[in-house]
């Protein structure tokens, strides 16, 4: 799913603040990279705040050292 | 969940999903992403040094996650937060640093082995004021406005019913509470030979 609408689905479902950070360098695939979002839950009363969701972060230079074996 | 997916392709990217985590868990340093890991990946993800000295290697190396979800703000002293996905615990582990031991901090994980190595590593650390346990981002069974702070690295991606997940994710942070949230996203158009492939999700 690209992020623009992963963003979408966070605003859809009630966060407000909602933001694609960064990207992280980090790319399993020539079409696929990681990226940071955020979103925050409203107050009582509090007034919706989306002008973070209309923000695009620049891209990041690509994070690589030598693939060392790992778990998760 | 794509609406274009019949069952036995949702069973199928269930199946491998759980089949390629399972290998994960089982391999424990033996496994490898497209993407840095381990100490490494979490150095150049920007995690606090301070908990990178503080953890022991076979912690260090079971990272694999995409980014580095604490970039997005703070955890305060006492907050209560939600790992999901956790895998084997190293985000979880670096929350329940963060927070102290007047906070709380929950692992979920749909693939039982991982739990099992989560446990290990927090029996390794000697943190009590963690937990882990087994299940499903779309079904969380916690009340409403339990948690402070919910985290998540390379996981959404994974689950067939995202709108319902952060429904579900909205549904247990308190009022104010924050989702900071690291997940793999396209960037580029995949091929047509690739494109709605079923192996795409666990590849």
């Amino acid at each position: 799913m690209p992020g623009k609408d992963f963003l979408a689905l966070i605003l859809k479902v009630g966060f407000h603040r909602v933001k694609l950070a960064a990207y992280t360098g980090f790319k399993s695939s020539p079409y696929t990279e990681g990226a940071l979002f955020y979103g925050e839950k409203l107050l009582p009363g509090q007034a919706r705040d989306d002008l973070a969701s209309q923000t695009e972060p620049a891209a990041a230079p690509l994070k690589e050292v030598a693939c060392e074996p790992s778990g998760t | 969940m794509s609406p274009e997916m019949t069952e036995p392709e949702i069973r199928k990217v269930r199946q491998g999903i759980k089949e390629k985590y399972d290998r994960v868990a089982a391999a424990g340093s033996g496994g490898c992403f497209q993407y840095p890991t381990g100490k490494a990946g979490m150095e150049l993800q920007g995690y606090p040094p301070e908990v990178i000295g503080d953890f022991p290697p076979e912690v260090l190396a079971a990272f694999c996650g995409v980014g580095n979800p604490f970039s997005l703000g703070p955890l305060a002293p006492g907050d209560a937060v939600l790992d999901i996905g956790c895998g084997a615990g190293v985000d979880s582990l670096v929350a329940a640093h963060l927070v102290g031991a007047g906070g709380r901090v929950v692992g979920l994980d749909v693939t039982p082995a991982m739990i099992e190595r989560a446990r290990a590593h927090q029996a390794r650390l000697g943190l009590n004021h963690v937990t882990f346990q087994v299940g499903e981002a779309e079904v969380l069974t916690f009340p409403d406005a339990t948690f402070d702070a919910i985290i998540s690295n390379g996981v959404f991606n994974l689950t067939l019913n995202k709108e319902k997940a952060l429904n579900e994710a909205h549904r247990v942070l308190k009022p104010g509470g924050r989702l900071m949230l690291a997940d793999m996203v396209l960037v580029a158009a995949l091929p047509p030979d690739q494109a709605g492939k079923v192996e795409n999700w666990f590849q």
